[in-house]
């Protein structure tokens, strides 16, 4: 008797096609069902069409916290992508104790966002942070990094680029990749190292920048842990960001219908910056034929 | 069976697989542990409640020590304490997904939201009970607190009043009589501006007063000008009417004074340091603050020296009342979720906690004023904050206010935090107050609306 590989396999992804259905799938069905709702969690649902919707338009928190997370989204993935493609590109750069700064860019990855949040706190304290006393030694006077509305937002900008180790790790790949002979034969034709970084390695290591772009924008957008533990959304509502607003109407204000529709408002933000990312990479990313 | 070699092989580690995995769950199902290691104490035979509470560490403890009295007191009940963090979000899934615990402890404002929502059972259904309620036992505002629409959702496990706390020390060390503390705001904004020190570079070292130390209660200066947050009768958001402006524009000007950046960064630089040996006021770089009674608690611990003393916070002139002070209350209260597995047994250890003696054991733990009407000459003479007397006076006064009743009250709470934040800042209090009165009067006037759609009537 022969069976066929699926029936074979079947029992095997069974108990994920389960969890799948209902912990995912369902979930987002119903988040669907409850944006058309007034829904409270401790009430039963009252079906308000799109009620929701509309009055996202005149909320004027909606828009604080969109704005936010799109400078904070577009900011910190194009930082994220800049800095972490440069320390890999010196990191392949055979210098000593390579592996070691490798595995220290890398460690922050391993850190739970809450103890993360936490240390980082403590490093921007204005008065006994470690940041403003360095500062300090060198006569500079440091600023309220998460008291300043100016330095809140760039603070948890600078925050994220902690985490850029995975980032290094794909580009170090990527960069391992390049074949050598391309770099001869540049140097040949009398090209510089920068020459051979622009119209060599960036090329070639394109693919990578797409991806750690569009994942890390997409992170970006979900930001929630850093503010809500560390500011809060202030001062005055700068480091607000959609995550926590979604957060607040959900399950401290009791507006799980609100915070359903700013939820898939969420989704299908973040899927079209994703296409427009995806649409506009294909025009400068090089694949490699196999 | 297979006729391909290498179908063969899938199958039969297939087979192997499936074998060994099943032998591994049928061993874990044998040895697995029928009894939760919290549940091994429980004696048999008892109804097990499950009791969620925010408190952990000493309040924790002490909270135990009632549930351990009760458990000993009968040989029905058991009542087992879950510490859970961030109550209100926990209960408002346990209640929505059907699994709700049998109490629930929770904050004062939070009684609207359950009641408006029926999630929680109104006590008055347990009028007919031995142990019935009466809200008389408690101080008149503890009371109204614990009601919403004329009925007792609630009862009262400790509160709280805040008042001004004055190093005394400190004060005397400046010239300052440490007998005689400030009582009106005027009398504060003199005291705090000849407390200020500063280090040879001009940074602060030392406030007397600021009100973002700490930024805890953005809502709560209102109240020092005779203004309130809220008009329940009408339903209307109150915070730019003058009396809530003259409070903001005070802060305003509070800032002004030290210099906003610099006195933000000051309190910010302490925002993780409350509670501990770094405590901006048990560390003397405070001098005065508002705080709650629990403060006693911690100077106790950590600085047991500190010769400190609380009075009402001071009030604009022409508003205090020594007989009658005003301050704001809050109150940690119990409640009985709707749809929980016991709620006679639940009622049963609600009703025990609401005793006197239990009241003031908790409030004593706690270093805080009893709820309760009653109070023993014992537990204000034994009691570790030395100003009990202070905060008992405050919780019952009829001027004391409380959080407004309304189930929206959290985002109405939030705008406060960023308006506090604007006015700090420079901004100009009456165009703030004004924006945030309209924007919480459109959060209020949307609940309302969705109320009058649930129960079919007209907003």
């Amino acid at each position: 008797m022969k069976r066929s590989p699926f029936l074979v396999a079947l029992p095997w992804i069974t108990p994920w096609i389960i969890g799948f259905a209902a912990f995912l799938a369902a979930p987002i069905a119903m988040s669907l069902w409850y944006s058309l709702n007034d829904y409270s969690l401790l009430e039963p649902a009252a079906f308000v069409g799109l009620d929701n919707y509309k009055e996202l338009a005149g909320d004027p928190l909606f828009w604080r916290v969109t704005r936010n997370t799109l400078v904070y989204g577009l900011v910190s993935s194009g930082l994220a992508v800049v800095l972490s493609l440069l320390i890999a590109a010196l990191l392949e750069a055979r210098v000593r104790g390579a592996a070691l700064v490798r595995a220290i860019v890398f460690i922050p990855t391993l850190v739970p966002a809450v103890s993360g949040a936490v240390s980082w706190l403590w490093l921007f304290n204005p008065r006994f942070g470690l940041i403003n006393s360095a500062l300090s030694a060198v006569g500079v006077d440091g600023p309220d990094w998460l008291g300043s509305t100016a330095w809140a937002m760039p603070s948890l900008v600078v925050m994220g680029l902690w985490v850029i180790g995975s980032s290094v790790l794909v580009y170090s790949a990527a960069l391992r990749d390049v074949p050598r002979a391309l770099y001869e034969s540049a140097s040949i034709d009398g090209v510089g190292r920068i020459g051979r970084f622009r119209h060599v390695t960036l090329p070639l290591v394109s693919p990578a920048i797409l991806f750690n772009g569009v994942m890390s924008l997409i992170w970006s957008l979900q930001l929630f842990a850093p503010p809500h533990l560390m500011t809060r959304g202030g001062p005055e509502e700068t480091t607000y960001t959609y995550s926590m607003y979604v957060y607040n109407n959900a399950f401290i204000y009791g507006r799980m219908g609100y915070a359903s529709a700013l939820a898939w408002l969420q989704i299908l933000v973040t899927l079209a910056l994703t296409l427009i990312v995806l649409a506009v990479g294909r025009r400068f990313v090089y694949y490699r034929a196999a | 069976m297979s006729d391909s070699p290498h179908h063969s092989t899938i199958s039969s580690v297939t087979r192997r697989a499936a074998i060994g995995t099943l032998a591994g769950a049928a061993a874990l199902a044998a040895f697995w542990p029928r009894t939760a290691r919290s549940r091994r104490t429980i004696p048999s035979g008892r109804v097990v409640l499950r009791y969620w509470e925010k408190w952990t560490g000493p309040e924790g403890e002490a909270l135990q020590r009632v549930v351990d009295r009760f458990n000993e007191s009968q040989d029905r009940i058991w009542v087992q304490r879950v510490p859970v963090a961030d109550p209100m979000s926990k209960a408002m899934v346990a209640v929505g997904g059907g699994d709700p615990p049998d109490v629930l402890g929770m904050f004062s404002y939070n009684v609207a939201q359950f009641a408006e929502a029926r999630a929680a059972m109104s006590l008055d259904e347990f009028a007919s009970r031995p142990g019935a309620i009466d809200p008389s036992i408690y101080k008149p505002a503890v009371a109204r607190m614990l009601s919403h629409q004329g009925r007792q959702w609630a009862g009262v496990n400790t509160c709280y009043t805040l008042a001004l706390y004055c190093n005394r020390a400190i004060l005397a060390s400046i010239g300052a009589d440490p007998s005689r503390l400030p009582r009106t705001i005027d009398e504060l904004d003199a005291l705090a501006e000849r407390l200020i020190e500063r280090d040879a570079q001009g940074k602060l070292t030392r406030v007397g007063f600021v009100p973002n130390l700490p930024s805890w209660w953005p809502y709560f200066w209102p109240i020092m000008f005779g203004g309130s947050l809220y008009d329940a009768a009408s339903d209307r958001a109150t915070v730019a009417s003058e009396e809530c402006i003259r409070a903001y524009e005070w802060i305003g000007r509070c800032a002004a004074r030290l210099n906003p950046t610099a006195a933000g960064a000051f309190a910010n630089s302490y925002a993780r340091s409350f509670h501990s040996p770094e405590d901006p006021f048990i560390s003397g770089h405070a001098a005065m603050i508002v705080q709650g009674p629990w403060l006693a608690n911690f100077i106790r611990h950590y600085n047991p020296s500190l010769d400190y003393a609380a009075v009402p916070v001071p009030l604009s002139p022409g508003v205090p009342d020594p007989d009658q002070p005003r301050g704001m209350l809050e109150a940690d209260v119990l409640m009985i979720p709707r749809g929980c597995p016991h709620p006679e047994e639940s009622f049963r250890f609600l009703s025990y906690t609401q005793s006197q003696e239990i009241q003031e054991q908790l409030a004593s733990e706690h270093c805080k004023s009893s709820p309760m009407a009653r109070v023993s000459e014992a537990f204000m003479r034994t009691h570790a904050n030395k100003s009990v007397a202070v905060h008992d006076a405050i919780t019952a006064s009829p001027r004391v206010e409380v959080l407004p009743q309304t189930r929206v009250w959290k985002p109405y709470a939030d705008l406060l935090i960023g308006a506090f934040d604007e006015v700090w800042s420079g901004g100009d209090a009456r165009a703030i107050m004004t924006r945030v009165q309209s924007r919480a009067q459109a959060v209020l006037d949307k609940a309302a609306a969705l109320r009058s759609r649930r129960e079919g009537a007209p907003a």
